[in-house]
């Protein structure tokens, strides 16, 4: 279980890593965190010809005010964001997903930039930044820099918007709307593990303590981290309650197509995805001051 | 323009000593420890970074040895279980878990060893459930955890004494 | 936390090996390192069953780097066969079918990660980029993966000669069957499955073998529970005698029964390494290990069960099939597992008749090993069946167990199979637990629980552990592993030196061993040393640490020598005092003479004058300080006791919680109590990984889906709970020794109790748990929310 040979590159500014991008096309990989890369690659499904190690590049980590939100430069460590007193006001949803990724010592090595683009649908941190309506800054020697929404970005299993002489370098999660209430949820086997269903919710009252608007992104569910406009719409000016709440749960999950795999049927997997829906969505209603 | 390389030296702090040695860009850290440094007190138990067995310290944190490549630690402080202890003088963590009678076939007490030290130097006083959370990246197949747990309590009671 | 007392028997006296291994300073397999050593990989089979047509290593070979490659005709050249079992005596058996192997797949694939080709290198890096040169033509046959399949004539049988996929089959009928049946008020039955799930000791698989051709000497260093079953199993197929043949096992990362096996792969490493005439390390990854390190515990029984109206079961009839996977483990083929099995189904339970049919079956699945409990699974059907019994009846399980676990002293004083019930306190066990968990309270816990949509459950088993049992009639029945022999000495410093032919991976016997030693021998724990894991010192042995014997076995082997040879040092010491040996005694090191303060002789400076003055000793005197010691278990006894617990089920996500473990539990006097009970929670914490998360799954193809620790769940530290250990000490069985066995009850019997919990939990939906395994998805499929797949 050893990795397949590679070349390996260390540049220390983000125009050498474009250089080196441009130069090597889809036969480069940038490793961030390497915390899924590295077990792709001493497995030998990942086989890059040059590795392009980010770690060393001044400037791509960092944690700023964005317009009232939040930007990450793309190496920041997950561990670094979930100490951040910035993430803690500013981004509820994410302050609650990342302690869900892994364990300690792998959110130490891990980066925000790194697990969206690897995206892992059943990841965490790509259904942030769909349900958070992030942008994503794209830069290339050749096309200059681009800025995709979040579901512009996601495209498939670990595919994405990104050219091969593409480098993401910086996450840009707006702020929560005025008296929205979040919530993420997720069931896994074992603390720590890869989720089997995740649901990031929100929730914003009116102020006859009805919905207002709400928004939903399931992961582990499809290829994609998958937000759901029609039940987001469908919630909106509905009272909050159990039956509101259980019915949306229902619509969410009715249109899911899921396989089965070792840890259970298809069947088993829609089920955890409506009781986590029901959970994650009843939770965001309470921190948004739904009465008990 | 940095050109990429397929060999090189590695030079690293490892447990307060300047190491160097050549390695393979794609050697893992783990392997580099143990083959490269004959610091064979790390240990091997998944290759895929889901044991915990091979946790060392990188710059002061938590880190696993298989999901880095050495290349990557150049210029880096790496502490190893081996650097725990001075002389005969157990580390108060290792101590702890020998008083405890923390673990039994031993290889996957230096993961868990490098993870409680980690632990207690950002918590000094951390609860027995936030213990269990903080260990459960790490896999014992002997102990069934509990007196791990009790020897990671035991060395958080002293240091807070 | 103990320093050494007075008394070190007793005590949880602090580990000698901890320092070691807590400083990284342990030595693991993979830690060695010999001059010139090459590095070894396999290549496996990706199908599950198939002819092999070709192998080309053509390219592999040219790789820089590559030093040679091995495959199925080599080893032809190199090797002759395995024969499986043959030197536990297995081929004596009726109905046993042992297939010979060579160590790489000759002819056929029989499953996924069957072993094609062996690869030796300078790095393990270049000699697993040499696998993916090896082009390799499998012709696919038809994959035998189910039970169903495997007893299918028209499916392939995996071994030609064998002609069929009978591995082995036998029928035990105990006591009157057909009148037990006649006499009971009603027959339940069930059928009750164990499924696939394995030992997977942190440390996984390897071997470094080394051939000194100038001494003619064959040296390997082995990750295993048993050097000496290297040494006795290797020979006659790698062609060196075993004079020739040297083991070495330092620190060993955990076994749990695999490490008792000599391996195909063990075979290629050594046979390659002779014929290169260099060292060759293998070392196992993770991904090797779980596909192909060793299974275990796929068996599924068709249970009948003569009841009473006051529920007892008076009669049972088994009907139980095992999946042993293709090729057979040696010594120990986990065939025979299908009988121990069946054998072990009455455990304390007052059965009168039991008609059991065992039948074991070949299939393209890895290979069966032994693993903690092997028979575990006649333990787990009689568990169930009990709860069924109550349920039917709608009695309380613990009433159903009362009326049929055996009172002590009561009639029946033996197993149906003859062995005596000898000092069996399961019932004494069964009344503690229950007083513990307040049984009364938890019932009207679990009624207002229910109520607010909550569901808690309450389980308990009970189990014999003989390590060894009892005598019948004065011989013990079925003992392939034999007496336990240890060399003690005092050397010419003066320290105690006890050799062993216990293997410790774990249970700290550098420890335990000293602290009887201590005891007896009136010698400071300090200035004992234990020796172990080197074939040219240590005394022979089939099996070195396995089958829950060190406690009886080498504690008592320790503790009689120890007694012969403070004679020896003793009627020694004499003849130097001019003293009546009497009078003396030997205390802190030192022997003196009672009521005679001024007079002591350090054990050092007897050994000094031994070694350097023999002058000083009188002629005709005795002062060979060494003592052979061989221990037939005395009177031997049983372990055992009781598991309970209390769970609570998640009824929407099928997410189970430990609220309370208990454990009761009797081993006669616990030799260190931390380690014993260290063994008891180690063993439960498998059994939580078994029923809630482990499961080496195929697909109906044949294909392996477990195949990584994302897929093979292990259990973590969130999951597994505190373990309350309480022992009962009623009984001792034997004058002398009475440290009894404790390594594999907390696995035998916890599967049991924790699926009794989770059924008593999901009463309310009607659920029947019928097996062991119960991940989420098998218990949102019991509470009925979804389809059963």
């Amino acid at each position: 279980m050893k990795p397949a040979p590679f070349a390996y590159a260390a540049p220390t500014t983000e125009d050498e890593v474009l250089d080196l991008l441009a130069e090597h096309g889809d036969e480069g990989k940038v490793i961030a965190g390497g915390q899924s890369l590295l077990p792709m690659l001493s497995m030998r499904l990942a086989r890059p010809s040059v590795l392009i190690d980010l770690n060393g590049v001044a400037g791509l980590a960092g944690i700023t005010e964005f317009d009232g939100g939040v930007a990450f430069g793309a190496t920041t460590r997950e561990r670094a964001a979930e100490r951040s007193a910035l993430v803690g006001d500013r981004l509820p949803v994410l302050a609650e997903a990342l302690p869900l990724i892994g364990h300690e010592a792998i959110r130490n090595r891990g980066t925000i930039g790194g697990s969206i683009a690897h995206a892992d649908a059943s990841a965490e941190l790509p259904a942030v930044a769909a349900v958070t309506d992030a942008q994503l800054v794209l830069r290339s020697r050749a096309g200059g820099e681009r800025v995709l929404s979040a579901a512009e970005f996601f495209q498939g299993h670990y595919t994405t918007a990104l050219a091969d002489d593409e480098l993401l370098t910086e996450v840009r999660i707006p702020g929560s709307p005025p008296g929205a209430g979040w919530a993420f949820t997720e069931v896994a086997r074992r603390h720590g593990d890869f989720a089997l269903v995740g649901v990031a919710a929100m929730v914003v009252l009116d102020d006859a303590g009805s919905v207002e608007a709400a928004r939903l992104c399931l992961m582990g569910v499809a290829d994609v981290p998958l937000r759901l406009p029609a039940v987001e719409a469908s919630l909106a000016g509905q009272p909050v309650s159990a039956d509101t709440v259980a019915a949306a749960a229902t619509d969410a999950v009715a249109g899911l197509e899921l396989a089965s795999d070792v840890h259970g049927s298809g069947d088993f997997r829609r089920h955890l995805a409506e009781v986590t829906v029901r959970r994650a969505l009843t939770t965001a209603a309470d921190r948004a001051g739904a009465p008990a | 323009m940095t050109s990429p390389l397929t060999s090189t030296d590695i030079s690293l702090r490892v447990n307060g000593e300047e190491r160097s040695a050549t390695a393979d860009v794609r050697t893992t850290l783990a392997d580099f420890l143990r083959e490269g440094l004959g610091l064979t007190g790390t240990h091997l138990g998944c290759e895929h970074g889901v044991c915990g067995a091979c946790t060392v310290l990188l710059d002061g944190a938590a880190v696993r040895s298989c999901l880095l490549l050495a290349v990557q630690a150049r210029g880096a402080e790496v502490t190893t279980v081996e650097g725990l202890a001075e002389g005969d003088r157990l580390h108060p963590v290792q101590q702890a878990f020998h008083d405890s009678h923390a673990f039994q076939c031993g290889f996957c007490t230096p993961g868990f060893v490098m993870t409680t030290v980690a632990l207690l130097a950002e918590e000094p006083t951390p609860s027995r459930e936030r213990i269990r959370e903080c260990l459960s990246g790490n896999v014992c197949r002997c102990t069934g955890y509990q007196s791990i747990v009790d020897g990671v309590a035991l060395a958080a009671s002293r240091d807070a004494g | 936390m103990t320093e050494v007392g007075a008394r070190a028997v007793g005590a949880s006296v602090r580990r000698v090996e901890d320092p070691r291994i807590l400083t990284g300073r342990g030595r693991y397999l993979d830690d060695v390192v010999l001059p010139g050593m090459l590095h070894a990989a396999f290549l496996r089979s990706y199908a599950p069953h198939g002819r092999l047509l070709s192998v080309d290593v053509a390219e592999a070979l040219e790789l820089p780097g590559v030093v040679a490659v091995y495959t199925g005709a080599d080893m032809q050249r190199l090797t002759e066969p395995g024969k499986p079992g043959v030197i536990a005596g297995m081929d004596q058996m009726p109905g046993m079918a042992l297939p010979a192997s060579y160590g790489l797949a000759v002819d056929k694939v029989r499953h996924v990660g069957d072993p094609i080709a062996l690869v030796v290198a300078e790095s393990r890096y270049l000699a697993e980029d040499a696998l993916e040169l090896i082009e390799v033509d499998i012709e696919p046959l038809e994959a035998v993966v189910s039970y169903a399949d495997a007893l299918d004539p028209a499916k392939p049988p995996l071994f030609e000669e064998v002609g069929s996929n009978l591995a082995f089959q036998m029928e035990l009928p105990l006591g009157d069957v057909d009148g037990a049946f006649a006499r009971a008020d009603r027959v339940l039955t069930a059928t009750i499955s164990v499924h696939r799930h394995h030992p997977n000791p942190m440390e996984t698989r390897g071997i470094v073998a080394s051939w000194d051709s100038a001494a003619q000497k064959l040296t390997l260093h082995a990750s295993t529970q048993s050097p000496h079953m290297l040494r006795l199993l290797l020979p006659p197929q790698i062609g060196v005698p075993m004079e020739q043949i040297r083991v070495l096992a330092a620190d060993v990362g955990g076994g749990f029964g695999l490490k008792n096996s000599v391996f195909r792969e063990d075979v290629a490493v050594a046979a390659a390494a002779k014929d290169l005439g260099r060292p060759v390390k293998w070392v196992e990854d993770r991904l090797e290990h779980l596909a192909t390190g060793g299974h275990a515990r796929e068996e599924k029984a068709d249970v009948e069960l003569a009841v009473t109206d006051d529920g007892r079961i008076i009669g049972a009839r088994l009907d139980l099939v095992l999946n042993v996977g293709a090729y057979l483990a040696d010594p120990f083929p986990g065939s025979t597992m299908a009988m121990a099995a069946v054998m072990f189904f009455q455990g304390p339970m007052k059965l009168e008749a039991l008609g059991a049919k065992a039948t074991s079956v070949f299939s393209n699945k890895a290979t069966y090993v032994s693993y903690r409990g092997p028979w575990a699974t006649g333990d787990f059907l009689r568990e169930r069946s009990l709860d069924i019994v109550a349920r039917e009846l709608g009695l309380d399980p613990v009433e159903v167990r009362r009326r049929n676990y055996v009172v002590r002293d009561e009639s029946p004083l033996a197993m149906l199979t003859g062995t005596p019930y000898l000092g069996v306190t399961t019932r004494e066990c069964l009344e503690e637990a229950v007083r513990l968990l307040d049984v009364p309270a938890f019932r009207e816990r679990q009624e207002a629980a229910r109520a607010e949509g909550r569901y808690l459950g309450l389980g308990l088993a009970a189990y014999l552990e003989g390590a060894p049992p009892p005598k019948t009639n004065g011989e013990r029945q079925a003992d392939i592993v034999g007496d336990e022999t240890t060399y003690l000495a005092v050397d010419e410093r003066g320290r105690v030196v006890i050799t062993t032919r216990q293997q410790p991976h774990g249970q700290g016997h550098q420890t335990t061993l000293a602290q009887v030693a201590a005891d007896e021998l009136g010698v400071r724990f300090t200035d004992i040393d234990v020796l172990w894991g080197d074939t040219d010192i240590t005394p022979v042995a089939l099996i070195g640490t396995g089958g829950s014997r060190a406690a009886t076995m080498a504690n008592g082997s320790v503790l009689h020598g120890s007694r012969a040879l403070k004679a020896k040092v003793l009627a020694l010491a004499a003849e130097l005092l001019e003293a009546d040996a009497g009078d003396l005694e030997l205390a802190d090191s030192t022997v003196s003479v009672r009521g005679t303060p001024g007079i002591a002789l350090p054990l050092a400076e007897l050994a000094r004058i031994v070694a350097t003055e023999p002058e000083r000793l009188p002629d005709g005197v005795d002062a060979d300080l060494r003592i052979t010691e061989v221990f037939d278990g005395g009177e031997g006894g049983w372990s055992g006791g009781v598991h309970a617990c209390v769970v609570e089920v998640d009824v929407e996500t099928g997410l189970v919680a430990f609220e309370r473990y208990v454990v009761v539990e009797d081993c006669g006097l616990p030799v260190n109590p931390a380690i014993v009970e260290g063994q008891i929670r180690g063993g439960v914490a498998q059994a939580v990984g078994a029923v809630l998360l482990e499961h080496a799954a195929y697909d109906e193809d044949g294909q392996f889906v477990a195949a990584s620790f994302l897929d093979y769940l292990m259990p973590t530290s969130t999951l597994v709970p505190d373990i309350e250990v309480h022992h009962v000490q009623t009984v001792l069985n034997d004058p002398d020794v009475n440290f009894r066995g404790v390594g594999e009850g907390g696995m035998i019997v916890a599967p049991a109790a924790i699926t009794s919990a989770i059924e008593d939990a999901l009463a309310p939906f009607g659920a029947q748990v019928r097996e062991q395994h119960l991940p989420p998805s098998r218990i949102l499929e019991l509470v009925g929310t979804v389809p059963v797949r």
